[in-house]
C-alpha cells in the first residue's frame, strides 16, 4: 500500500482532546499530524463558552501542570473568572472562567502553529489502516493515505453523528457540520463494541433583544485565580453574566408540548447525562420545582450572542423561541441558532488500558468523548495523556499512568477502563477517594515534576516551579516556628481578632485552624524578614497544614481497606486456570481483564474468596520475580 | 502496615485457645493488655502472665504469652502468641480487649500473605493455603447472606440509609454551588448524625464479647413438620413445654427457651414446621419460622429417619444449604429406622443421630451445638470471630460518625465533616457490600435538579 506523507503520530479531531494530544506527541519528538475536518474550527465549543467548574477547573490545572495547554489558552482568552466554593475549603474550591470562544479557537490555533513538528491538516478520516493487529496509517475521504505509527482518535460527537431539532434529524458531527460516518463503520467492522450516547446544547440568543435589567447580575471575581501556574495575571476585559430563571407558566407550556420532544417522542435512543438534563427532562422530572435557574453568557467580546445556560432542548426551533419568551426579560428575544440534541457513538472505554491504548489495535488509542465522557476539560486531560503515551509508545518507552491518589486525572482514566459508562462520565470531586489531597493549587506539586521528566515542561516554567516550591516551604516552616507568646505584641492582636484565649503560647500554623483567621491577618503576624509573601503561595501553605492531619487518616483508613489495590495483574495471567477459583469467577474475570488488583476488587460480584485467591497467586508471583 | 490479630488455634476443640498478633504494634499492644509499660521479653521466651480489660483493669484470664521477634516469625513481623483457656467467652473477651486497643482483626488468609510477602513461605507452600482460603472466606460469604434476611441486615439498612442522606446534601452542596440548590441545614444534620451515633453504639455493644454471655448463641430447630423437633428441643430442655402430638403442625408459632450447655447459655427456639399451607394462623407461624431460621447462629435440621426422605425434607436440606447447620436424623428407636443421610446425600454438614424418646444421642448434639462457635478448621474462627468482626467494624463506624459529629459542631467546612461520613460509609459497606461514588452521586441526581 503506498503512502502520501508518513508521520509518526496522527490524531484525528482538532477539538479539546485532540488539541492537546498532538501538541504533546509533537513537543516529545514525534512528528504529529493533527487531521481535521475543519481548519477554522480547532479548539471549538461545542457547547457553553467556559472551561473550569468543581472538579473540572483541578484538571484543568493538572492539564497545565503536565504541560499541556488548555489552561494558557483560556487564561489568554477568558472574559469572565471565578474561583467556586470560595467560603469553604481549599480542596474543593475550582476556578471557572467564561471564554470568548472566538478567541480561544484564535488562541489554540496560534498556539498548535508555532509548534515544532506538529503539521495541521485538513480532511476526512474514514478509515484506520491496520496490519496484524496493529496500526499503519489512515485513509481520507480526499484519496489521501497517511502513514503512522500510532494514531490517536479523538472524534468526539462526530462518529454517527446524529442530530435532533423537534420532529426532524439529520446526520451531523454539530450543527451545520458534517458527521463522520464512515470512520464509525470502520470501528464497527474491526469490532469495537460500539454504544450510542446523547447531549444536547440551549439556544443562543441576540443580545441586543435581550431585557438585560430584568436579570441578576454575576460579577467576575476582582482578583481572578488563573488556570495556568505560568501565568501572572488576567489581561482581557472581564464581563458580567446574568441569572434569570423559569416560570410555572413556561413549565406548563413545555409540558404540553412535550409530543414534539423526541425525548419523550422515543426518538432518541442515546443515553444522556443527568446533571446535564435538557429543559424538558427539568420540568417533568422535577415537577414540584416553581422554577428553574437560567444564566445569560455572553460569548465574546466581539459578538452579540448569547448563550442561555439551563434551556438545552431538543423541541422544534419555532417553539423553542415562543419558550423562550415565556422567560421574564426574554419577552423580545431572538434566536440565533437554536436548540439541539445529538446522538453519536461512543466505544467501550473498558477495551483500553491505563494508557489509553486499545487492546484490539496496537498504536490506537482513544480520547476524550469517543471515550464516553463529556466535557472540554475531561477531553483534554484524556487527549494529554493520550498524545504522551502515543509518543512514548513510537518512542518504545514505558507508559505513562497517574494515580488516583495523586490526580483527577488518574481518577477518570481509571474509572473509564474499569467501570466503562453507562451515561455520558463528567468528573465529580465525589468520585476522587483523595478529595482534600487533589486541590487545584497544588496541582502543580502534584504533577509538574512527571511533566518535567516526560519533556514537556520548559526550563522557564520549571525554574517558575522550583521558585515556588521553595517558597512555600519556606512559609511552612515560619509557621510552624512562629510561636506567639503571651509577651509578644502580636499574640494581643490575634487574640482581639478571635476574641478567645489562646493558650500560652500558639504557632501561626495551630492559629490557622481557628475559624476567623484569614490569610491577611496571618500575614500581619508573619515575621518581617520572611520575605515577601505572595498571597496564593500562603494559602497554599495553609491548606497543606489544614488538611495534613485529615488526609493522613484518610489514607490510613483507604490503606487498610485497599492495601493491595496497586498490586498489577500480569497480562498472561490465566484466571481459568487458577486453583480453587469457581469457574463463574474466572469467567467474570477473563471479561473484565482487571490490570490491577484494585480494579479486581471493584468489579461488581466477585466474592471475597476469589478476591483472596487473585491475591494469594500475585503475592506469590511477585516473590517469585 | 497496621497490627493484625486471629485465632490461630488449631483445628478441633481444645482446653487451649491461641490468640495471635502480627504487625509494628504487636508488643505495644500486649503490654497495654498486660498493664505492664516495661514488658520486654526475650525473643522467644514465654511467660505467665495476667490480661486485664484495658479501661478497667479487669482480670479476663491467665495466659502464657510468647514473643517471636521481626523477622524471626511466622510472618516477618513481630509476633506474640497468647494462649488462653479455651472457654470460647474467654477468647472474645480478650480480643475484644485487642481491637479496642487497635488492632484489627484479620482478613481471609492473611497471615499468610504477611509470611508471603516477607519471604516467610515458598510459592508451594502457599499453594496448600488456597483450600483454606476458599473454605474460610466460603463461611463467611454464607454468613453474609444468611445476613441479608436477618436482623442485622434490618437494623444496618436504615442506618447506612440515613447516613447517605447526610452525604447526599453536603455533596451537592460543595459539587453543585452554581446550581440552584436548597440551604445546608446543618442543625438538622447534627441531629441525624447524634442518633446515628447512638444507634450505631447499641448496635455495636449488642455485638461485644458480653452479648453472647447476656444473649447467648441462637440456635434454632427446624425441618419439616412431624420430624420430632419439638420433642429434640424438649429433651434439650429437659421440660414439656412444646405441645407433642403425631398431627403434623402441632406448633404453630415459635417457641423460644434458654439451656445452659457446657457454660455457654443457649437461646433454643422450636418453630413450626415449613411447608405449603392453606391455614392462616399456621401461616403466619411459618413467617415467624423463616425469619427464626434467617436469624439464627445455627440451625439443627430435623428429619425423620424412620420414613424415607421426603421431597419436602430435600427441599429443605437444600433450602438450608447456605446456612451453617446441624443435621438431626431423629427416631432411631423405631424399627424402619435407616439413616440414609451419611450415605446417599453429599452433606457439608455435620449428622447426629438420636432417639428423643430413648435420651440418646443427646450428648453428641449438644457437642455438636457448641462446635461451630469455637471451631476454627473451617471458619474463621467460627461464629465467634464473625461476631467480633462486626463488633469491631461497627465500632470503626461509631467512631468516624463521631469524628464528623465533631467536625459539624466545630463549624468544619463540608469536605471536612464529609471525611468521617464517608469513612463510616466504608465501614458499613465491609458488611453490607461496598456503596459506591457512583450509587451517592444517583441519590444525588434524584434528590436534585442537578445542571446549568
Amino acid at each position: 500500500m503506498s503512502f502520501d506523507e508518513t508521520f509518526d503520530v496522527v490524531v484525528i479531531g482538532a477539538g479539546h482532546a485532540g488539541c492537546e494530544a498532538a501538541s504533546a506527541a509533537a513537543r516529545m519528538g514525534a512528528e504529529t499530524a493533527l487531521i481535521t475536518i475543519n481548519l477554522d474550527l480547532i479548539g471549538q465549543m461545542s457547547c457553553n463558552p467556559a472551561v473550569g467548574g468543581i472538579a473540572k477547573g483541578h484538571l484543568v490545572r493538572e492539564v497545565d501542570a503536565l504541560g499541556g495547554l488548555m489552561g494558557r489558552v483560556i487564561d489568554r482568552t477568558g472574559i469572565q473568572f471565578r474561583l467556586l466554593n470560595r467560603s469553604r475549603g481549599p480542596a474543593v474550591q475550582s476556578p471557572r472562567a467564561q471564554a470568548d470562544r472566538a478567541l480561544y479557537r484564535k488562541e489554540m490555533r496560534r498556539t498548535l502553529e508555532n509548534t515544532p513538528n506538529l503539521h495541521l491538516r485538513q480532511g476526512m478520516v474514514i478509515d484506520l489502516v491496520t496490519k496484524a493487529a496493529s496500526i499503519v496509517g489512515v485513509e481520507m475521504q480526499d484519496t489521501r493515505r497517511i502513514r503512522a505509527k500510532a494514531v490517536v482518535i479523538a472524534t468526539g460527537t462526530f462518529l454517527n453523528g446524529l442530530v435532533h431539532t423537534g420532529r426532524r434529524t439529520y446526520t451531523a458531527g454539530r450543527a451545520g457540520e458534517p458527521a463522520s460516518i464512515e470512520l464509525a463503520e470502520a470501528l464497527k467492522r474491526l469490532g469495537f463494541p460500539v454504544g450510542r450516547l446523547k447531549t444536547g446544547t440551549p439556544p443562543r440568543l441576540d443580545g441586543r433583544t435581550i431585557d438585560w435589567d430584568a436579570f441578576q447580575t454575576q460579577y467576575p471575581d476582582e482578583d481572578p485565580v488563573p488556570f495556568s501556574f505560568a501565568t501572572d495575571r488576567i489581561a482581557q476585559d472581564q464581563i458580567n453574566c446574568y441569572i434569570g430563571y423559569t416560570t410555572n407558566e413556561l413549565h406548563q407550556a413545555i409540558r404540553a408540548n412535550l409530543h414534539e420532544s423526541p425525548l419523550y417522542s422515543g426518538k432518541i435512543k442515546g443515553v444522556g447525562p443527568r446533571y446535564c438534563p435538557s429543559i424538558e427532562d427539568k420540568v417533568v422530572k422535577f415537577a414540584d420545582k416553581d422554577r428553574h435557574q437560567l444564566f445569560l453568557e455572553p460569548e465574546g467580546h466581539d459578538t452579540n450572542e448569547v448563550y442561555l445556560n439551563g434551556f438545552s432542548t431538543s423541541l422544534p426551533a419555532e417553539l423553542q423561541l415562543e419558550l423562550v419568551r415565556m422567560v421574564p426579560g426574554l419577552e423580545e428575544a431572538r434566536i440565533i441558532r437554536p436548540g439541539y440534541a445529538i446522538e453519536y457513538d461512543f466505544v467501550d472505554p473498558k477495551e483500553l488500558g491505563a494508557d489509553l491504548q486499545s487492546s484490539r489495535i496496537g498504536g490506537l488509542f482513544h480520547a476524550g468523548q469517543i471515550n464516553g465522557t463529556t466535557g472540554y476539560e475531561e477531553a483534554a486531560c484524556q487527549g494529554l495523556m493520550a498524545g504522551i503515551n502515543a509518543a512514548l509508545f513510537i518512542q518504545k518507552r514505558e507508559s505513562f499512568r497517574l494515580r488516583r491518589d495523586e490526580s483527577y486525572t488518574g481518577v477518570l482514566i481509571d474509572d473509564l477502563i474499569t467501570q466503562g459508562v453507562d451515561e455520558p462520565y463528567r468528573i465529580f470531586t465525589s468520585r476522587a477517594e483523595y478529595r482534600l489531597a487533589l486541590r487545584h493549587d497544588n496541582a502543580d506539586s502534584r504533577l509538574e515534576p512527571y511533566g518535567r521528566a516526560l519533556g514537556l515542561v520548559g526550563d522557564t516554567d520549571w525554574e517558575r516551579f522550583n521558585a515556588r516550591r521553595d517558597r512555600i516551604a519556606d512559609l511552612s516552616a515560619a509557621l510552624n516556628n512562629t510561636r506567639l507568646r503571651r509577651s509578644d505584641p502580636r499574640y494581643a492582636a490575634a487574640q482581639s481578632v478571635l476574641n478567645s484565649d489562646l493558650g500560652d503560647a500558639i504557632t501561626l500554623a495551630q492559629l490557622a485552624q481557628r475559624p476567623g483567621i484569614n490569610t491577611s491577618v496571618l500575614l500581619s503576624l508573619l515575621s518581617p524578614d520572611v520575605s515577601p509573601v505572595s498571597l496564593r503561595d500562603l494559602e497554599s501553605a495553609l491548606a497543606d497544614s489544614l488538611y495534613s492531619g485529615y488526609i493522613q487518616t484518610q489514607k490510613n483508613t483507604i490503606e487498610r481497606l485497599h492495601q493491595h489495590d496497586a498490586l498489577r495483574i500480569p497480562r498472561e495471567l490465566a484466571f481459568t486456570g487458577l486453583d480453587g477459583l469457581s469457574h463463574e469467577m474466572a469467567e467474570r474475570l477473563e471479561r473484565t481483564r482487571p490490570l490491577t488488583f484494585g480494579d479486581a476488587r471493584r468489579i461488581p460480584g466477585l466474592t471475597p474468596a476469589a478476591l483472596s485467591l487473585i491475591l494469594v497467586e500475585l503475592t506469590a508471583r511477585n516473590r517469585a520475580a | 502496615m497496621d497490627t493484625i490479630i486471629a485465632l490461630a488455634t488449631p483445628p478441633g476443640r481444645s482446653a487451649i485457645g491461641v490468640i495471635r498478633l502480627s504487625g509494628p504494634n504487636a508488643l505495644p499492644l500486649t503490654r497495654s493488655l498486660l498493664r505492664e509499660a516495661q514488658y520486654q521479653p526475650t525473643p522467644g521466651q514465654t511467660l505467665l502472665k495476667d490480661l486485664r480489660y484495658p479501661p478497667t483493669g479487669e482480670l479476663l484470664d491467665q495466659a502464657l504469652v510468647s514473643y517471636f521477634q521481626a523477622p524471626h516469625s511466622f510472618t516477618g513481623e513481630d509476633v506474640v502468641e497468647i494462649s488462653c483457656h479455651g472457654s470460647p467467652i474467654i477468647l472474645r473477651q480478650v480480643i475484644d480487649a485487642l481491637l479496642q486497643l487497635g488492632a484489627r482483626l484479620a482478613g481471609p488468609g492473611e497471615f499468610t500473605l504477611r509470611a508471603l510477602a516477607s519471604g516467610k513461605m515458598n510459592l508451594s507452600q502457599a499453594e496448600a493455603i488456597r483450600d483454606l482460603i476458599n473454605s474460610q472466606t466460603e463461611v463467611a460469604a454464607q454468613q453474609a447472606l444468611r445476613q441479608l434476611g436477618g436482623e442485622l441486615s434490618a437494623r444496618l439498612t436504615p442506618l447506612k440509609d440515613q447516613l447517605i442522606g447526610l452525604i447526599v446534601p453536603l455533596e451537592s452542596a460543595l459539587e453543585f454551588v452554581e446550581d440552584d440548590l436548597p440551604e445546608v441545614e446543618t442543625e438538622r444534620i447534627k441531629d441525624v448524625l447524634l442518633g446515628l451515633v447512638k444507634e450505631t453504639a447499641t448496635l455495636a455493644s449488642s455485638f461485644s464479647s458480653g452479648h453472647f454471655l447476656r444473649e447467648g448463641l441462637r440456635v434454632t430447630l427446624a425441618g419439616c413438620p412431624n420430624t420430632g423437633k419439638s420433642s429434640i428441643f424438649n429433651e434439650l430442655l429437659k421440660t414439656d413445654r412444646a405441645i407433642v402430638t403425631d398431627l403434623p403442625g402441632t406448633t404453630r408459632d415459635t417457641l423460644t427457651e434458654t439451656v445452659n450447655i457446657k457454660g455457654m447459655p443457649v437461646v433454643l427456639t422450636d418453630t413450626a414446621g415449613v411447608r405449603e399451607s392453606g391455614n392462616r394462623v399456621e401461616s403466619i407461624g411459618v413467617e415467624r419460622t423463616r425469619r427464626a431460621m434467617a436469624d439464627a447462629d445455627l440451625l439443627l435440621v430435623v428429619v425423620d429417619g424412620a420414613v424415607p426422605l421426603t421431597t419436602e425434607d430435600l427441599g429443605f436440606l437444600q433450602l438450608t444449604a447456605a446456612q451453617r447447620r446441624v443435621i438431626v436424623v431423629n427416631k432411631s428407636d423405631l424399627s424402619t429406622f435407616r439413616n440414609q443421610l451419611k450415605n446417599d446425600l453429599d452433606l457439608k454438614a455435620r449428622v447426629v443421630t438420636v432417639s428423643a424418646r430413648n435420651h440418646e444421642g443427646l450428648e453428641e448434639l449438644r457437642e455438636a451445638i457448641l462446635e461451630p462457635f469455637i471451631s476454627i478448621n473451617n471458619s474463621e474462627g467460627g461464629l465467634l470471630i464473625t461476631d467480633a468482626r462486626h463488633y469491631d467494624l461497627l465500632c470503626r463506624t461509631q467512631a468516624e460518625l463521631e469524628s464528623a459529629s465533631r467536625a459539624i459542631s466545630a463549624g468544619a467546612s463540608e469536605e471536612l465533616v464529609l471525611v468521617g461520613l464517608h469513612n463510616a460509609l466504608r465501614f458499613l459497606g465491609e458488611i453490607t457490600g461496598e456503596t459506591t461514588a457512583e450509587d451517592v452521586l444517583s441519590r444525588i441526581f434524584a434528590t436534585f435538579c442537578i445542571g446549568k
